[in-house]
């Protein structure tokens, strides 16, 4: 019996060891043919998104019949606690469309996702801006490539400033005065949310480096705020609350119970009128109201014009698997669908202005680079942004912002000593996952 | 009459016991026995799903005492647990009682009480409790016409950890079955001798039903401490596990740990912490009601 104990014990322990030692996995070298299989293709985003990709898949097939995509597809709540349940269990689709802190995050030393150097008869990459191709490049290997760039955005619905008689703000003094004026109609100005989106603690984050020229995580993971810069972040979000310009997180919740702004009635009803979004998600808020209601605003500066701490990133990327068995197959549909131009028709803005010059030019000629993610794009343009740290929008990290900003919105904890457990858990963190 | 005669398709050798069992054992030993054993030896490394892990002791052990949000959610599990469980045992042997009536059309209302129990916290519960309980929802209007003050249910971290408690006691189904079956075994000439000797219904519930349900009860009160320790379901979806943590249990730590954050180690470690509360609490309760105690021959 004892034999039999011990001999299933080890039967147990050697497979962990085994993998554990192994955990380089066998990558499949290209073959430069495209040969009959199917492949699994997931994304996260809205119902705009979702419908014009489901388009572009069936307008793949039809053009490579003998090969099959599998769509994976959801929103945003939850979804990288799925994709990682894949990843760290080798699970996970051919291609995936990937956020850009999840390049740090799961393959931190370039080899958590295929090298897209390597697939290059397949994938077609000269459209693409050098600067905007190092985004995906983990430890001098392309992990990714980027879909488009996007920047977060005030939007507002303009029937309810309409009948307010409001103007949209342009400086942060006017955004906050904005509140008193609301808040005689038990309306909001705008909405910041705690939750994954976390653009409470984003808007702060752009208020202190345009007050401070500073930028708040540096690319390699250093945090460039001090002690002083996060207070004043987080007394401007409190500050933002006590003028009646955004819900407390405890009025929120009480109303909209765990769902996200776009999922509230009080959006869809006007009692909130205005949110900061990615320019490449703001489909699912604009979907919401009639047509023509929701209206990209100006991005803030101070009374003397300065507008700088507005941030930018890669809306998202897609990559390929690196245990996929189809790489020259995978590289193809990515390929189809950042350069493909009757893809690129289908796709629209869905997924922000396309990074691809092929797509761009192709919708521009086309008269189809239009509506709120190009306005908000042209709204950046015009400025002198900072491109966020990949390292800002860890979920861990997003964790220690939200619960900050819950202390004090519910006046458990004072700004300064909030700050300080924030700096404290930011600089601990980095100096781990850094190491 | 023509024998019938049966052949054997597995045969007769010193194998066969072992090929017959083989589906279990292989299930066993890929489904229980090795997460079981990994997770123990994940638990003392740092391993986060890209690096290559590395032994670190008892570090994982240790940062628990100093974490907040252990300390938080293991306080919010007790918590939740200590409430839960006596009310769902009280409102499911009440419900049995009732339902053990000999009325026509009793299945329809015991099938009308075991559904809420098989829907589990899906989307169709969580969207119904946001229409009950967020401002404006219909049990702020009811407070209202009632004249009574609006209650800030996900908003307040009590009240949310409450409107849980009562998403799972509205689920008292499966005890509430396991009960029913107790009670049609009572032997119904007790309850008419009772009556006989002039015992009320009151006495008879306290003398007769209780005590023989004794076991069944106990039964009842393990399974259900076991599945409160490892809620998490329902403040996954409901609440997110806020606000402020109010309603963050152990399970939705680990969960955090895991998925969200990638830290595999600890959360592995944690949950062999939750393993091991859930043993301590089960035996404490096999002790208190003397069940440790062998039976003499």
């Amino acid at each position: 019996m004892k034999k039999i104990i011990a001999s299933a014990l080890l039967l147990t322990v050697l497979p962990l060891y085994a993998c554990g030692a192994e955990s380089k996995k066998n990558v499949t070298p290209p073959d430069g043919s495209l040969d009959k299989c199917t492949i699994r293709f997931s994304w996260w985003g809205g119902d705009d998104r979702h419908e014009a990709t489901l388009k572009a898949i069936e307008l793949w097939e039809k053009l490579h019949p003998d090969i099959h995509i599998v769509p994976e597809y959801g929103g945003w709540d939850g979804w990288t606690e799925k994709v990682s349940a894949q990843l760290n269990g080798g699970t996970e689709p051919d291609v995936i469309q990937i956020n850009y802190d999840w390049l740090v995050s799961f393959s931190p030393d370039g080899t958590g996702f295929y090298d897209l150097d390597l697939l290059s008869d397949q994938l077609d990459l000269s459209g693409f801006d050098k600067d905007i191709l190092s985004f995906g490049t983990m430890n001098g290997k392309l992990n990714a490539v980027t879909v488009s760039l996007s920047g977060r955005g005030l939007f507002y619905n303009s029937q309810v400033y309409d009948k307010l008689n409001a103007s949209f703000p342009e400086t942060w003094e006017q955004l906050i005065s904005l509140g008193e004026k609301f808040n005689n109609y038990g309306i909001y100005p705008l909405d910041l949310d705690n939750q994954s989106g976390g653009t409470a603690w984003y808007l702060s984050v752009v208020y202190v480096q345009q007050l401070t020229g500073k930028e708040f995580i540096t690319m390699d993971g250093k945090l460039g705020f001090s002690e002083a810069d996060i207070k004043t972040a987080v007394d401007f979000y409190k500050s933002l609350e006590d003028a009646h310009v955004i819900r407390t997180i405890k009025t929120r919740t009480d109303e909209d119970g765990n769902a996200a702004l776009y999922q509230s009635p009080e959006f869809i009803n006007g009692n909130v009128a205005g949110c900061l979004e990615w320019g490449s998600s703001i489909g699912k808020y604009e979907m919401l109201l009639p047509e023509g209601v929701l209206k990209a605003g100006p991005l803030l500066t101070d009374n003397n014009g300065n507008s700088g701490g507005w941030m930018i990133k890669p809306s998202l990327l897609y990559a390929v698997s690196d245990t996929t068995e189809y790489p020259d197959e995978a590289a193809a549909f990515i390929n189809f669908l950042l350069n493909d131009t009757d893809c690129a028709e289908l796709l629209g803005t869905t997924r922000g202005i396309p990074a691809s010059s092929y797509a761009e030019n192709h919708l521009e000629s086309k008269g189809l680079l239009t509506g709120l993610a190009q306005e908000n794009d042209h709204l950046l343009e015009e400025l002198d942004t900072v491109t966020i740290s990949p390292y800002m929008e860890m979920t861990q990290m997003k964790e220690f912002y939200n619960s900050a900003l819950e202390a004090v919105s519910y006046g458990t904890m004072d700004t300064e000593t909030a700050a300080k457990e924030l700096y404290n858990s930011i600089n601990s963190y980095l100096e781990r996952i850094t190491k | 009459m023509k024998k019938r005669t049966y052949s054997n398709p597995v045969g007769t050798s010193k194998f066969t016991g072992l090929l017959l069992v083989s589906p279990f054992l292989l299930g066993f030993l890929l489904f229980t026995l090795y997460p079981f054993v990994s997770s123990f030896i994940l638990g003392f490394t740092n391993y986060d799903g890209t690096r290559d892990a590395h032994f670190t002791g008892f570090d994982n052990y240790k940062t628990m005492l100093s974490d907040s949000s252990f300390r938080k959610s293991v306080w919010v599990t007790v918590k939740y647990t200590a409430i839960l469980v006596p009310l769902k045992l009280a409102v499911s042997l009440l419900t049995a009682i009732l339902l053990n009536a000999q009325i026509k059309g009793i299945g329809i209302f015991r099938t009308a009480f075991y559904i809420p129990s098989i829907l589990g916290s899906n989307l169709a519960v969580v969207i119904m409790w946001q229409f009950l309980f967020t401002t404006g929802g219909l049990i702020d209007q009811l407070t209202l016409w009632l004249g009574l003050p609006s209650v800030s249910w996900y908003g307040e971290p009590g009240n949310a950890l409450f409107m849980i408690i009562l998403l799972r006691l509205w689920e008292f189904g499966s005890a509430m079955i396991i009960f029913l079956n107790a009670l049609r075994d009572v032997p119904k000439e007790y309850y008419e001798a009772a009556k006989v000797d002039g015992c009320g219904g009151f006495r008879a519930f306290f003398r007769i039903t209780l005590p023989l349900l004794k076991n069944v009860i106990f039964l009842n009160l393990v399974l259900q401490t076991i599945a409160a320790l490892q809620e998490f379901n329902a403040p996954y979806m409901l609440t997110g596990g806020g606000p402020m943590k109010g309603t963050y249990t152990i399970g939705m730590l680990i969960y955090n740990e895991m998925f969200r954050y990638n830290n595999i180690g600890f959360a592995n470690a944690v949950s062999w912490v939750l393993f091991v509360l859930i043993t301590v609490i089960v035996y404490l309760m096999f002790l208190i009601t003397g069940r440790t105690r062998k039976e003499k021959p």
